[in-house]
C-alpha cells in the first residue's frame, strides 16, 4: 500500500516538473535553457514510477515491517521532539530547546529516573552549546538569557 | 620520482601542528563513529562538515577522509566484541571475529584486524602515490566538453554501483537531478522551483540533506527497536597476534590490500564489497574452507585488510578525475567544492600542495590509527556500553546543530527533518540511497559544462565528438551501458 503510493508520488511528481520545466524553457539560442535538464530528470522520476507501478510483483520491497505500538510511538516522538525543537529555537535558544528536547525525548523513549533524565539533558546541551558556540564560533540561536 | 616529489611536498604541508592535529581528531572521531552502532561515516561526515567551513581546506579534508578509513578500523571492534557490525563493511567480520571471541580470542581478532588495516592502509597509500600522477598527463588538455563527458562518464558509473532494484536507483538518480536544480540556474541565474521563497534561491544545503538521508533516517529506524548491548563480558587480553596466527593471515592481508584497492578505485566498489569478496575469496583459496565461520583468522584479517584499502584506492578517482566511487567520497568531494576547490584533472596541476597533502594525511592518519587502536580497545569496549537511549537524543542534538552551523539558516533544518522522514521511508521500501546522493553532487557539474561546452561550440553537441579525450570517455560511458543493457537482459541461468 506505502508502496503504491510512492510510486504513484513518483508519477505525480515527474508529470508536475515536466510541466514546470517546460514553463522554464527547453532549448534557447545557447543550446539547452535552464528547463532542460529538470524536464529530463521529471521524466524518468515518472516513467520509473510508472514501471514500479506497473511491475510491482516484481519489485516489490520484501519483508517491510513498519512500525506499530511502542515503536510507532518512539518513531513519532522522535520526529516530533525535532519539529518541537525546530520551533523553539528562534524563541527559546539552542540550550533550553536542547534541553526540553532531550528530557521529553529520554523520558518517552524508555522509563528513566528524572535526575538522571535532567542531569543528562543539561550537562549534554551545555557541552554541546560549549563546544560550538564557544569552541568553534557557530553562532548557535540565542534565547532572551543570551544562549 | 615525480610522485616522490609530490609526496614530499604533501608531507610539508601535512606535518603541521594544526593539520597534524585535524588528521588525529578526524582519526579518533572515525574509530569512535565506527565502533558505536547506529552511526555510519557518512552521517558523522556530514555532521561535521560544518565544522570544516572554518578550517583550511588541507585540515578539514584530512579530518573528513581520516573519519572515513578510522571508521573502517572501528567498525571491527564491534563486530568481534557484541557481533554488531559498527558499519556496513564490518558486517563479515562478525562471522569469524565474534567466533574467536567466544573462544577467548577476542584480544588476537581485534589485534590483528588493526594490524591487517594498518599494513593494507599503508600498501594502498603507497599505490595511491604510484598511480595518481599517471593521469596528469591527461589533465592539462581537459576543458568543458571534456568535464562533461566526464561527468556523463560518473553517472554511468553510479547506474552501477545500485544496489537492489535498478529501477529505484535510477529513480533516485533522477530526483538527485531535481533536488539539485532548486535555485538558481547555474548559467543564466533564473530562478528554478523556488516557488518565490528566498530561503531557496541558494539551493537545498547539501549538508541538511546528507544529515536527513543517513543521520536522522538512522535513528528513526534504531528507535524502533532499542536493543541492549550484550559485551563480551572476557577480559580482553593478547592483543599482538602469535606466529601461527601471522603465518595464517599474512597472505589474505597482502591478498586483502590488493583486492580492497582495485574495488576502490572501482566506482560502485568500495569498502563493503571489499570486505565481502575477500571473504569470499579467501575462503575459496582455504585448505580448510569448513573453518570459517568458526572463528578462523583469516575470515578477520582479508576482509579487514580489503575494506581500508579501498577507502585508499577510492581516493584515486576522487581526487585525480573529480569522480566521487560512492556516497562517502561524494561527501568529500562537496566538502571540497564548499572550500572553492574543483577536484579533478587540473586539480594535482594547480593545487598539488593540497593534492599530495591529502595523499600523506592517509600515511599519517593510519599511523595514529594504529597507535589509537590497540592502547584504546578497553575504552572503545566501555563506551559500548552506553545505552542507545542516552546515545541516539545526543546524536539527534548534533544532527541540528550540523544541518544550522552550514548557512546559520534555520530554513535547513525542515529540511533535514523532510529528508529524515523521506530517508526512513525510502530505506524501509528498500531504495539505495547512495545515488540519490552522488547525482546531487554530480549533476550541477556536468549542467554547467554541459552548457559551457555547447556556448563554446560552433557546431552544438559536435563538439562533443571531435575532441579525443571526451569521444574517448564517451565511448567508455556507451561500452558501459551497453555491457549494464546485456547484464539486465540476458536470460537468467535456470
Amino acid at each position: 500500500m506505502a508502496e503504491r503510493a510512492l510510486n504513484l508520488f513518483w508519477v505525480a511528481l515527474g508529470l508536475a516538473t515536466c510541466a514546470y520545466a517546460r514553463s522554464l524553457g527547453l532549448t534557447g539560442p545557447g543550446g539547452p535553457d535552464s528547463g532542460l535538464f529538470p524536464f529530463i530528470a521529471g521524466a524518468f522520476v515518472a516513467a520509473g514510477g510508472l514501471w514500479l507501478l506497473l511491475r510491482a510483483r516484481q519489485t516489490r520491497a520484501g519483508n517491510v515491517v513498519w512500525p506499530r505500538g511502542a515503536a510507532l510511538a518512539r518513531v513519532t516522538m522522535v520526529t516530533g521532539g525535532l519539529v518541537a525543537m525546530t520551533l523553539l529555537l528562534p524563541y527559546i535558544g539552542f540550550v533550553a530547546a536542547a534541553v526540553v528536547t532531550m528530557v521529553v525525548l529520554l523520558r518517552a523513549i524508555e522509563r528513566t529516573r528524572w535526575i538522571e533524565v535532567i542531569g543528562l539533558a543539561v550537562a549534554s546541551s551545555v557541552a554541546v552549546w560549549w563546544l560550538f558556540a564557544r569552541v568553534l564560533a557557530v553562532p548557535l540561536p540565542q534565547g532572551p538569557w543570551g544562549f | 620520482m615525480e610522485a616522490l616529489t609530490g609526496l614530499a611536498t604533501g608531507f610539508g604541508a601535512i606535518l603541521t601542528p594544526a593539520n597534524l592535529w585535524y588528521c588525529f581528531v578526524g582519526s579518533l572521531i572515525g574509530t569512535l563513529i565506527g565502533v558505536l552502532p547506529g552511526i555510519g561515516p557518512l552521517a558523522a561526515m556530514s555532521l561535521l562538515l560544518p565544522i570544516t567551513f572554518s578550517l583550511q581546506p588541507l585540515g578539514a579534508v584530512a579530518m573528513l577522509a581520516a573519519i572515513f578509513y578510522g571508521a573502517m578500523y572501528g567498525g571491527s571492534t564491534t563486530s568481534v566484541l557484541v557481533n554488531i557490525p559498527g558499519e556496513a563493511a564490518s558486517v563479515v567480520t562478525c562471522l569469524d571475529g565474534y567466533e574467536m571471541a567466544k573462544r577467548g580470542r577476542a584480544g588476537a581478532a581485534l589485534g590483528m584486524a588493526a594490524i591487517g588495516s594498518f599494513i593494507a592502509g599503508t600498501i594502498s597509500v603507497v599505490l595511491v602515490t604510484l598511480f595518481s600522477p599517471a593521469l596528469t598527463t591527461v589533465a592539462l588538455k581537459f576543458g568543458p566538453p571534456e568535464n562533461a563527458a566526464l561527468m556523463v562518464f560518473g553517472l554511468v558509473c553510479t547506474v552501477l554501483m545500485i544496489r537492489g532494484s535498478p529501477v529505484k536507483g535510477l529513480v533516485m538518480i533522477a530526483l538527485g537531478f531535481l533536488i539539485a536544480a532548486v535555485g538558481q540556474d547555474v548559467v543564466n541565474g533564473r530562478e528554478r522551483f523556488t516557488f518565490g521563497s528566498v530561503d531557496l534561491l541558494a539551493g537545498l544545503e547539501l549538508v541538511s540533506i546528507v544529515i536527513g538521508l543517513f543521520g536522522v533516517s538512522e535513528i528513526l529506524l534504531n528507535v524502533e527497536e532499542l536493543a541492549r548491548n550484550d559485551v563480551v563480558r572476557t577480559k580482553i587480553a593478547g592483543l599482538l597476534p602469535t606466529a601461527a596466527d601471522w603465518r595464517a593471515s599474512w597472505k589474505p592481508i597482502l591478498r586483502g590490500s590488493g583486492l580492497g584497492f582495485l574495488l576502490g578505485v572501482v566506482p560502485g566498489g568500495g569498502p563493503v564489497t571489499a570486505s565481502f569478496l575477500s571473504y569470499t575469496m579467501e575462503k575459496r583459496l582455504s585448505k580448510t574452507p569448513e573453518k570459517f565461520g568458526t572463528g578462523t583468522i583469516e575470515g578477520v584479517a582479508g576482509p579487514e585488510s580489503a575494506n581500508n584499502a579501498a577507502v585508499a584506492g577510492s581516493m584515486i578517482p576522487l581526487l585525480s578525475l573529480g569522480l566521487p566511487a560512492n556516497a562517502v567520497t561524494a561527501l568529500l568531494l562537496g566538502a571540497l567544492i564548499i572550500q572553492g576547490i574543483q577536484p579533478g584533472p587540473m586539480f594535482m596541476v594547480q593545487r598539488p600542495d593540497l593534492f599530495w597533502g591529502v595523499i600523506a594525511s592517509l600515511y599519517v592518519g593510519n599511523v595514529f590509527l594504529l597507535l589509537l587502536n590497540l592502547p584504546l580497545i578497553g575504552l572503545w569496549v566501555q563506551l559500548l556500553r552506553v545505552p542507545y537511549r542516552i546515545l541516539f537524543p545526543l546524536i539527534l542534538l548534533l544532527c541540528v546543530v550540523g544541518a544550522f552551523a552550514a548557512n546559520k539558516n534555520l530554513f535547513d533544518l525542515p529540511v533535514m527533518i523532510g529528508f529524515g522522514v523521506a530517508g526512513y521511508v525510502l530505506r524501509k521500501l528498500e531504495y539505495d540511497l547512495a545515488p540519490l546522493i552522488l547525482a546531487i553532487v554530480l549533476a550541477p557539474l556536468l549542467e554547467q559544462s554541459l552548457r559551457q561546452s555547447l556556448v563554446m561550440s560552433q557546431d552544438g553537441f559536435a563538439i562533443f565528438l571531435v575532441r579525443p579525450i571526451s569521444v574517448g570517455i564517451l565511448a567508455l560511458s556507451a561500452a558501459v551501458v551497453a555491457w549494464i543493457a546485456w547484464r539486465a537482459l540476458r536470460p537468467a541461468k535456470p
